[in-house]
């Protein structure tokens, strides 16, 4: 295909005429004279003009100094004419506001950017509509603009230009979210070949016929791959102006794909679309046949071996398009599902009739559920499809659309797997419920932390079932604007949501029942009384470390007591991070600036917040998350809190005013040790096999290493007199496989070193148990 | 680029300024506005090195005696960790020796040790000469720098040592010449990977 084979060159693509559309890009730093002025403007003078147009509108205020742009006024809109300041910094090459982290390398970028998406800002920015317009032709009418006609264009002007050019106004920004592409397509091109470029591909490579496995796993390791793909990249972000773009996007997919994938032949002659893109501005065009786009039954899909065929198209996206690789143009966010979409942009100066659309390509694919007869016309005219892929495009954003309907969108589809008759995934659910709450209700039966581990390993599994179903990968490898922990989230909380819902008070009730035989909550109960005088310095906070007021502390329980209604401990440690963050907004309130609070006066304050608070609840709810929350939460800052909470937990219900600190570290190791060892091994045995390499690798060196220890271990010289005489003491704990806790048998000569230097003998005594018991198993 | 977190565990002494030096270490990449970290207990900052990126997952414990006993399960899992001590209190580099020797006897095997004598700043109250501490490190194998988190001196440096003494991710798990010592190296056909 000739044409085709043009269009990965960007010298030889059609539309590159001296007609050409000016990419919005290049029309905004055409006039960047007028939003961002020169010397006479002041902030004043600014705001003078700002104030009273509509929302969004802007200027760019220079320092009169250094003319450096410093200030990005936006009219809030509404009647009182408020007006915005946002300051920009200026890092060497590099604009950003001060608020946000986004980077870009011109102003122009910037501004583009805020126009599509208002992370920091209260408005998104608003381009004046005849900017559309502008062309090679008449651009230089651009450099003359003043900012009073950006704000205002004289009708005159808007409607002579529109009118002249509007047939020609085509520009598609297309966004993402976390892969982040800014790119822009050229509906001209589409016009002009049509689209069984789109097409072509599905016929010569039958996505049916891809191992989904294969099609997990790549996505998986590209996505990971980019997830880590350069600092820099995280930090700035490149805007695409060139129209061609998405087909150098595609280029780029193409090489990405024959890199990774032996069962995808590579085809550098032929362009598959940009896939994860997210089109935000539909035509003019489209806009005007917006009739047409209401019927989205219409237009239906036909098989996917159908060349021609839009499915097909959506096949093709799903197959080839999830991943995209890395480029330029990619904006790559902070952190991992930090972002959430914003809401979309709505300016007064777009014309009322663009719609501004949010919708990711590849979740075409959904629409394979609604598959119906009517086969898509053979060779249907290049034009006609155009205007097609325009209108599907749209039709689909009308219903789906960001973060929050994708989350929606699995957890129903899990719901409706759950409910299905005869389903593998139903059956395998039921039989879990029934399973557990037969389990826990059995009176001799294990009702602690084992049955828990129990329970863990089974959600495991069943997500593992879940992650092998065809309609969950495809409804996953759709998902293409979150990282992989992201969507490994989503599926927990869905399973949660499934299995977890119905039996977690049974839990509770299986928690309560371990926690008040093993005399967790006796102990509790009786140092809360000895301890809930002592004020946080008495607890090792430092002085100047401020405790949360009675305000703080009513909000602390209202989340406590949310943190124990929910039933997902992915949900329950979002509550407890909000908890965190208070305490520490209390412990830095009267401080000083500069002083830095670490967990020094953190775990004194959590204790001396947990002091005040329904500790036999909150430890049941700690129990119950630290078993069965997803391993892969665990190092991670939601991890880090529950372990301190933990801590702060075993300190309370531990305390003895005469024994020190060492006596529960016997108990609270064990039971750390356990909890560890568990995740880690669970981690490994849940798809061992398959696709998560990355994740693996790391769970993998850790219990290896683990293992290894134990190897050296029983091989190392032990105290066997010591052990005999201690064996007997073990708890029911220690007969448990700790198996990297026999690491830690080292002979009672150490331990005087080991040990702080003020032990007395009782300490070293139980050390000794501690040590003996490991060494049993 | 392959992206490994790596989880740092912070020991040492109260005040002596565990939480300045991580503080300082990623103050510079943290935007409260955008990535709302809690606290200082809890950090994270990501690094390019070589051809991978080290996010560290910074855990910070509490130093006071009291909870002591609670470190294990703080340091479990840690790929690396910070002791430390400050130069003008020589209890502290004492306390240090014992943080040692129970990361020797209950950490991770292959942990990496670094020893950061903190408060460099302040030579003329200094109790623990360079030289002892210097010498006490390289006889366990252990990373030392002396750091400044009022005056940033030296604290990039320990994490750039850390990423250098961290096990390549592939290759069967095989450790650095220079890592930390246990005594009781994992066997290299046991730690290959599933």
């Amino acid at each position: 295909m000739a044409v085709h084979s043009q269009v990965n060159g960007t010298t030889a693509i059609p539309w590159r005429s001296s007609r050409r559309k000016l990419s919005l890009l290049e029309q905004l730093k055409g006039c960047q004279e007028a939003w961002c002025p020169g010397a006479p403007w002041d902030r004043e003078g600014a705001h003078a003009a700002i104030s009273g147009t509509p929302a969004g509108s802007f200027l760019v205020l220079r320092d009169s100094v250094t003319s450096q742009p410093i200030l990005l006024c936006v009219s809030a809109g509404g009647e009182n004419g408020a007006v915005l300041d946002y300051n920009i910094g200026n890092k060497g090459t590099v604009f950003q506001l001060n608020d946000s982290r986004l980077s870009f390398s011109d102003l122009a970028q910037l501004v583009l950017f805020y126009s599509l998406t208002r992370d920091v800002l209260a408005v998104c920015l608003s381009i004046p509509r005849w900017i559309y317009s502008v062309t090679d032709k008449n651009k230089d009418r651009l450099s003359q603009l003043e900012p009073d006609t950006w704000l205002s264009p004289p009708e005159q002007q808007t409607d002579e230009m529109t009118n002249r050019e509007l047939s020609n106004v085509m520009c598609s920004i297309q966004l993402t979210s976390t892969n982040g592409a800014l790119c822009i397509i050229n509906p001209l091109y589409l016009r002009e070949h049509g689209d069984d470029w789109l097409t072509h591909r599905a016929s010569t490579t039958p996505c049916s016929t891809q191992p989904s496995n294969y099609r997990r796993e790549r996505r998986l390791s590209t996505t990971r791959t980019w997830a880590g793909a350069g600092l820099q990249s995280k930090r700035a972000i490149s805007l695409d102006q060139e129209p061609s773009a998405a087909f150098m996007e595609s280029s780029g997919l193409t090489r990405a794909r024959s890199a990774d994938s032996p069962h995808c032949p590579p085809a550098p002659s032929t362009p598959v679309a940009p896939a994860g893109v997210v089109l935000r501005r539909p035509s003019q065009d489209s806009a005007s046949r917006l009739p047409h786009r209401a019927s989205t039954g219409s237009l239906q899909p036909s098989p996917p071996s159908t060349p021609g065929s839009l499915n097909c198209a959506a096949s093709e996206l799903q197959c080839h398009g999830s991943p995209v690789p890395q480029s330029p143009h990619r904006v790559s966010w902070i952190e991992d599902g930090v972002w959430l979409p914003p809401p979309r942009p709505s300016s007064l100066l777009q014309p009322p009739s663009l719609e501004l659309d949010s919708l990711s390509i590849s979740s075409i694919e959904e629409e394979q559920d609604f598959q119906m007869p009517s086969p898509t016309p053979h060779h249907p005219s290049a034009h006609r499809l155009a205007d097609k892929v325009i209108h599907r495009l749209s039709a689909v954003g009308q219903a789906l659309g960001g973060l929050v309907s994708q989350k929606k969108r699995l957890t129903n589809r899990v719901q409706e797997l759950s409910e299905r008759r005869g389903g593998a995934f139903a059956e395998a659910v039921k039989g879990f419920v029934e399973m557990t709450l037969k389990r826990g209700a059995d009176p001799d039966g294990v009702t602690g932390s084992e049955f828990l581990q129990e329970v863990r390993s089974k959600l495991t599994s069943l997500r593992d079932t879940l992650w092998d179903l065809p309609e969950i990968q495809a409804l996953l490898d759709s998902i293409t604007d979150l990282s992989d922990p992201a969507i490994d989230s989503l599926v927990e909380l869905s399973l949660h949501k499934v299995a977890l819902k119905p039996v977690s008070a049974h839990l509770y009730s299986c928690i309560r029942t371990s926690r008040t035989n093993d005399g967790c909550f006796e102990r509790l109960r009786s140092n809360l009384r000895v301890l809930e005088q002592n004020g946080v310095e008495e607890l090792g906070g430092s002085a100047g470390v401020g405790i949360p007021d009675s305000v703080s502390l009513e909000r602390i329980q209202q989340r406590w007591t949310a943190m124990h209604d929910a039933y997902s401990p992915n949900k329950k440690v979002q509550i407890l991070l909000k908890v965190c963050k208070s305490i520490y907004h209390s412990m830095t309130a009267n401080a000083s600036s500069g002083t830095v609070f670490g967990a020094d006066d953190f775990l004194p304050c959590l204790t001396w917040v947990l002091l005040r608070s329904d500790v036999v609840t909150l430890q049941q709810d700690t129990d119950y998350m630290m078993e069965l929350l997803d391993p892969t939460q665990l190092q991670g800052e939601g991890g880090y809190y529950l372990t301190t909470l933990y801590a702060a937990l075993y300190y309370i219900s531990s305390f003895r005013p005469r024994l020190a600190a060492r006596q529960l570290s016997v108990e609270a190791q064990h039971s750390l040790n356990q909890w560890h060892r568990r995740r880690t091994l669970h981690c490994n045995q849940s798809r061992r096999s398959v696709h998560r390499r990355t994740i693996r690798r790391q769970m993998c060196r850790v219990q290896n290493s683990e293992t290894g220890t134990e190897s050296k271990e029983e091989s190392g010289r032990e105290n066997a007199a010591d052990q005999s005489q201690l064996q007997t003491e073990s708890s029911t704990e220690a007969l448990q496989p700790l198996r990297e806790e026999t690491g830690r048998g080292q002979g009672g000569e150490d331990q005087s070193q080991t040990s702080t230097p003020v032990l007395d003998c009782h300490q070293q005594e139980v050390i000794q148990e501690d040590r003996q018991e490991d060494r049993q198993t | 680029m392959a992206l490994r977190e790596l989880k740092v565990c912070l020991l040492g002494d109260t005040g002596v300024g565990k939480s300045s030096i991580v503080w300082r270490f990623v103050e510079d990449s943290f935007d409260p506005n955008i990535n709302p970290t809690i606290g200082a207990s809890f950090m994270t900052k990501t690094v390019q090195y070589q051809n991978e990126l080290h996010k560290f997952l910074i855990w910070d414990t509490a130093g006071q005696e009291r909870f002591r006993a609670l470190a294990p399960m703080y340091y479990r899992g840690s790929a690396a960790a910070i002791i430390v001590y400050d130069i003008t209190k020589e209890e502290s580099f004492q306390t240090l020796k014992n943080w040692v020797k129970e990361l020797r006897q209950h950490g991770p095997p292959n942990i990496v040790v670094a020893i950061a004598g903190n408060k460099c700043d302040l030579s003329d109250a200094r109790e623990v000469t360079e030289k002892d501490a210097k010498d006490y490190a390289d006889s366990i194998h252990a990373i030392f720098v002396e750091t400044s988190a009022k005056n940033a001196i030296n604290i990039n440096e320990v994490f750039i040592e850390i990423s250098k003494r961290i096990p390549v991710a592939d290759g069967a798990g095989g450790t650095s010449g220079k890592g930390f010592k246990l005594g009781r190296q994992a066997s290299e056909s046991r730690r290959t990977c599933c």
